[in-house]
């Protein structure tokens, strides 16, 4: 209770931190490292911190042109980054206005089965998603959806749909229903309320979900590669390019994986600003 | 004229029932103090008048058609929260022109409208804070000026004085009879607390174990209770209860107390056990020896504001409680000592031991 | 023990970002052995601060802590001999009560039988001998506080400390708990502080009260003296119940001794109320032409009826008359001001009807009205000054 005994917890405290952060942030920094360097760099023994940085990785991957040693290689990495942008907004994007109505109904109303639905939504998630690829492969075929952006949007509903539900669902129940009746009886219709209530105090957890939902998306790597070929394949998929009949292209990859952090890296700060505003402070008594 | 009107009322969430059958017909103007201890049902009550829950069974009526159909946005009520339940993504002004907006009220008018209860209730210069900004006197006010910005002819007010501190707490118990007065509203007013039940209600109605125990006038209900736990609900400090065993005579019955027999104003029934009552402030100690009086110890003084109440030991080692003005207690030292009290026997109350009813007539 | 002594005890509390809080402010008190002390205060006046601070919980920022000569500054919790009954009640969810409240006698390694004999005294005291086979979470909140206290008041510390000890008891048991324990206090000699943010119970328990707000100790007095010379208009506006009446003046000489116009509340505007001092009262010597001041009467301490060699008569509306039982409020509009009255008994007066109400002079105070500091209690006799 003393003085020193805080500042030396305070110490071991920070020792602590510092060794978990390195934990876990030494890949991405080396990966970091290996973006800025040659292939004969990274595969030297043993690694060495010192290298001449080159920024040939970018130059390949923005231009699209991969030199190796057999010749140059056309690569679409662009084309996947825009890709994968596509298919993870416009599937958060559906899954909001999906997930957001369906989470404000399990939180507030009690019906028959609703458990059950809500927890067979989130089974969604269990599922090893290669058991349902394949058949839905053969369906997609038939259907045209094969290689369509509305196919995989569709299909990763079952990341992005479950995870929204729940993740709102939570913040719903969170709001003091006392909130909600009070606008009804001032003269509000349910769905007046829904909107204009229920939504924006629930606006924290929403783009919490949102943000999650769209690292996932972004991160799936299975559904893409087997539901869409070269030309709708977002940068998962992409970065498969870079192992070529001459060898892996490490430093390509490193640079691939810094570029695919960025946008996530954007979606997460921006958020970051409702993630922390707690809107319902102060709602009721305090 | 019966304004609001419940019948039979019954609520149960699952297997739990929370109103018994309750039934209440309140005036066209006036204010109902529906008091009790917490988890009896009073909250549930009011929702259920406001239309956001349902009743299992009952008819609620507003001036005398059946609304147990009407959505809430339908009941044209006002009603406002313990918890202030203010939106906190609007400001004190948005909050207070909600029900004006959803008459659909030209701005003009909106304004005009929130000016008006906001000058009322002396909140004009917050307007254009957010609710975390307000203080919690103004928290409440604001939550009151929206359940009342529509001029609404039913007000359902939940315990709104619970969660602001004492001295407004107490400002609002002298200024709102007269503001609800002037609305001319039919007023159900919520309450833990017995003294602002008092303070506020035309009547009370005392609602404990699911079902309305009493519903009668302030005065109806502390002289009169109906049992032994309507008369532990209302007055501070808690009526004294001792058990006693009553003599029946001709002339009516006699009772004895700490070895003193005191005659009866009510014939008690048979000579089963009986429960006497006497409040507090009935006990007069005195700090030399009286005539009649009944030597106690006298254990702790607890002064209050404007009156002091004493624990007595009775010769029989049983508690007395009793409540004086400051005055006669004033500035006595710690300790214990020997004292007086006389007690007025036409002030007890007689309960039945077994049930807990009242015995006898009026007192 | 000897006098626990707090000597200039302040707390800053340093929050990244923002500006540090200063929580209490050069607090000085003195705690007397068997004393009992109330911190009183509204949420977020540095009352539970300075508890906590006492117990060892806070650092002290600046200042001294004091068992006699001892320092307790830098002592940890369990090295002070204190015994503390947490507002968050703090029982050991997997004991009995029974266990819970003999939890800290057997760690005092006090005999078995002592200890049991000891739990059947306090659990007779907090009516909770019908639970003591029962584990706290099965318990009302009412119950578990009453088990922390039992807890807290059963040891054999140098000082109980009670953090907000009877907020959530059954309104019913208050009034006989209080009596109870303040007896049990006295009779063991123990010296208590609590905090509590209801004056009511401060003023039921507590030998000596010490009122703080943002911070800083506004008065530290018996009941009485806070009730009957209040050191400022703070404290004077926050004990009793109802509240003391306070009129913000403007004081005029006249011809006849002074006269103080009443302000209207909120602007600058007067209202139709004066009140008029007779020639050779006490604060004659405070008064200017022009001076500020604020008049306060506690409301049981107007007359009803008209008494004009008492003090000033005014003529007023009943605005609201209710009857609590044991005593009566009256609300009375008199020159666009609320007078609010107590009195025992009933008063027959419906609401609208006309009254004439009485000041007694003896019963006024008299506060600086920009610095807020009493300046005279009673303004009858001369010699009554402050």
């Amino acid at each position: 209770m003393t003085g020193r005994e805080t500042t030396k917890s305070r110490i071991i405290r920070g020792v602590l931190l510092t060794l978990v952060g390195l934990f876990f942030l030494f890949p991405i920094f080396w990966v970091f490292l290996m973006s800025f360097q040659t292939n004969q760099d990274i595969l030297r023994m043993p690694p060495s911190l010192v290298f001449t940085p080159t920024l040939d990785n970018y130059v390949a991957l923005i231009s699209g042109k991969l030199e190796t040693q057999a010749g140059t290689l056309e690569i679409a990495f662009m084309g996947n980054l825009l890709n994968s942008f596509i298919l993870a907004s416009c599937s958060v994007a559906l899954s909001i206005v999906l997930a957001i109505p369906a989470a404000y109904a399990f939180a507030r109303y009690k019906f028959r089965l609703g458990e059950d639905i809500a927890f067979t939504i989130l089974s969604f998630r269990f599922a090893p998603p290669l058991l349902v690829l394949v058949p839905l492969l053969s369906y997609f075929q038939m259907l045209g959806l094969y290689n369509t952006y509305f196919g995989l949007i569709w299909v990763y509903q079952l990341i992005t749909l479950p995870l929204i539900l729940w993740i709102t669902r939570g913040y719903f129940e969170d709001i003091s229903e006392d909130i909600e009746h009070a606008h009804r009886i001032d003269g509000h219709g349910w769905l007046k309320t829904f909107l204009k209530v229920a939504v924006p105090l629930a606006l924290p957890g929403i783009a919490a979900a949102a943000l999650l939902a769209f690292i996932f998306a972004w991160n799936n790597f299975v559904f893409a590669l087997i539901l869409a070929s070269a030309d709708k394949q977002p940068v998962t998929v992409g970065a498969l390019a870079f192992v070529t009949a001459s060898g892996i292209q490490y430093g390509q990859i490193a640079a691939a994986l810094i570029l695919s952090i960025i946008p996530t890296l954007i979606f997460a700060i921006a958020a970051q600003r409702y993630l922390v505003e707690g809107l319902s402070l102060g709602a009721v008594k305090g | 004229m019966t304004y609001l009107s419940l019948d039979k009322v019954t609520k149960r969430f699952r297997r739990e029932t929370v109103l018994d059958g309750v039934s209440l017909d309140v005036e066209r103007g006036e204010t109902v103090a529906i008091f009790g201890p917490s988890g009896g049902g009073k909250t549930v009550l009011l929702r259920l008048i406001a239309g956001v829950l349902d009743p299992d069974e009952g008819d609620i009526r507003i001036d005398g058609r059946s609304v147990i159909f009407d959505q809430p946005e339908e009941r044209a009520l006002g009603m406002a929260f313990q918890n202030f339940a203010l939106y906190p993504h609007m400001t004190a002004f948005d909050n207070i022109a909600s029900p004006l907006r959803a008459l659909k009220q030209s701005e003009a008018e909106v304004r005009q409208g929130v000016q008006r209860v906001a000058d009322l209730l002396q909140i004009d210069h917050v307007l254009t804070h957010l609710p975390k900004a307000l203080s919690n006197g103004q928290k409440q006010r604001t939550s009151l000026a929206r359940s009342l910005v529509r001029g609404p002819k039913l007000l359902l007010l939940d315990d709104p004085l619970r969660n602001v501190d004492a001295k407004l707490r107490y400002e609002m118990r002298i200024e709102l009879p007269r503001l609800l007065k002037q609305t001319g509203a039919t007023v159900l007013y919520v309450t833990q607390d017995y003294k602002e039940a008092m303070a506020l209600g035309d009547r009370i109605a005392v609602l404990d174990d699911n079902r309305f125990a009493q519903i009668d006038t302030p005065a109806n209900i502390y002289r009169e209770p109906v049992s032994t736990k309507v008369a532990r609900l209302l007055g501070d400090p808690t009526i004294n209860l001792r058990q006693v065993r009553p003599a029946a005579s001709a002339k009516g019955g006699s009772v004895e107390l700490f070895g003193k027999t005191f005659p009866l104003h009510v014939k008690p029934v048979g000579a089963a056990d009986c429960l006497v009552g006497i409040r507090p402030e009935h006990i007069k100690v005195s700090m030399t020896a009286t005539e009649n009086g009944l030597p106690v110890e006298l254990d702790a003084v607890t002064p209050l504001n404007v009156r002091s109440v004493l624990l007595l030991k009775t010769p029989d080692g049983g508690e007395l409680l009793a409540s004086c003005s400051e005055a006669e207690t004033a500035r006595l030292p710690r300790g214990h000592r020997n004292v007086w009290i006389d007690l007025s026997p036409d002030q007890f109350l007689l309960f039945d031991a077994q049930t807990g009813e009242r015995l006898g007539g009026a007192a | 023990m000897s006098n626990l002594v707090l000597d200039e005890v302040s707390k800053i509390y340093k929050v990244k970002r923002e500006p540090d809080v200063l929580a209490v402010d050069a607090v000085d008190m003195t705690v007397n052995d068997g004393e009992i002390v109330g911190l009183l205060g509204s949420s977020g006046c540095g009352k539970t601060s300075t508890l906590r601070m006492i117990a060892g919980f806070e650092d002290v920022t600046s200042g001294e802590i004091r068992a006699g000569d001892r320092l307790l500054n830098d002592l940890a919790p369990a090295a002070r001999n204190i015994a503390m009954a947490f507002e968050g009640y703090a029982l050991y969810p997997p004991l009995r009560i029974r266990d819970n409240i003999a939890f800290g006698l057997l760690r005092d390694r006090r005999p078995r039988t002592e200890v049991d004999a000891k739990v059947k005294e306090i659990a007779h005291l907090l009516d909770i001998e019908g639970i003591l086979e029962r584990y706290p979470p099965t318990l009302s909140g009412g119950q578990q506080q009453r088990t922390s206290l039992a807890r807290a008041l059963a040891r054999d510390a140098d000082v109980h400390l009670l953090d907000e000890p009877m907020s959530q008891l059954e309104p019913q048991l208050r009034a006989i708990l209080r009596a109870r324990i303040k007896d049990y206090l006295i009779e063991n000699k123990l010296t208590t502080i609590f905090v509590t943010h209801d004056q009511t119970e401060a003023l039921a328990l507590a030998d000596r009260i010490a009122v703080m707000s943002d911070g800083k100790l506004m008065q530290y007095a018996t009941g009485d003296d806070l009730k009957d010379r209040p050191a400022n208009l703070y404290v004077a506006s926050f004990i009793g119940e109802p509240p003391m009446n306070i009129f913000d003046t403007l004081s005029r000489s006249g011809g006849d001794g002074w006269r103080l116009q009443v302000q209207a509340p909120g602007d600058a505007a007067t209202s139709d109320l004066a009140l008029q001092l007779p020639v050779g009262t006490a604060a004659d010597g405070e008064l200017t032409d022009g001076r500020k001041l604020s008049l306060g009467i506690r409301p049981h301490q107007i007359r009803f009826g008209s008494f004009i060699e008492l003090g000033p008569v005014l003529k007023g509306k009943i605005a609201s008359n209710q009857w609590l039982g044991d005593q009566t409020h009256l609300g009375i509009e008199t020159g666009g001001q609320l007078v609010i009255a107590v009195t025992d008994g009933t008063v027959d007066a419906p609401v609208d009807s006309d009254i004439e109400i009485t000041l007694p002079l003896n019963a006024l105070h008299l506060f600086d009205g920009d610095s807020g500091k009493a300046l005279h209690h009673g303004l009858n006799k001369r010699d009554a000054a402050a």
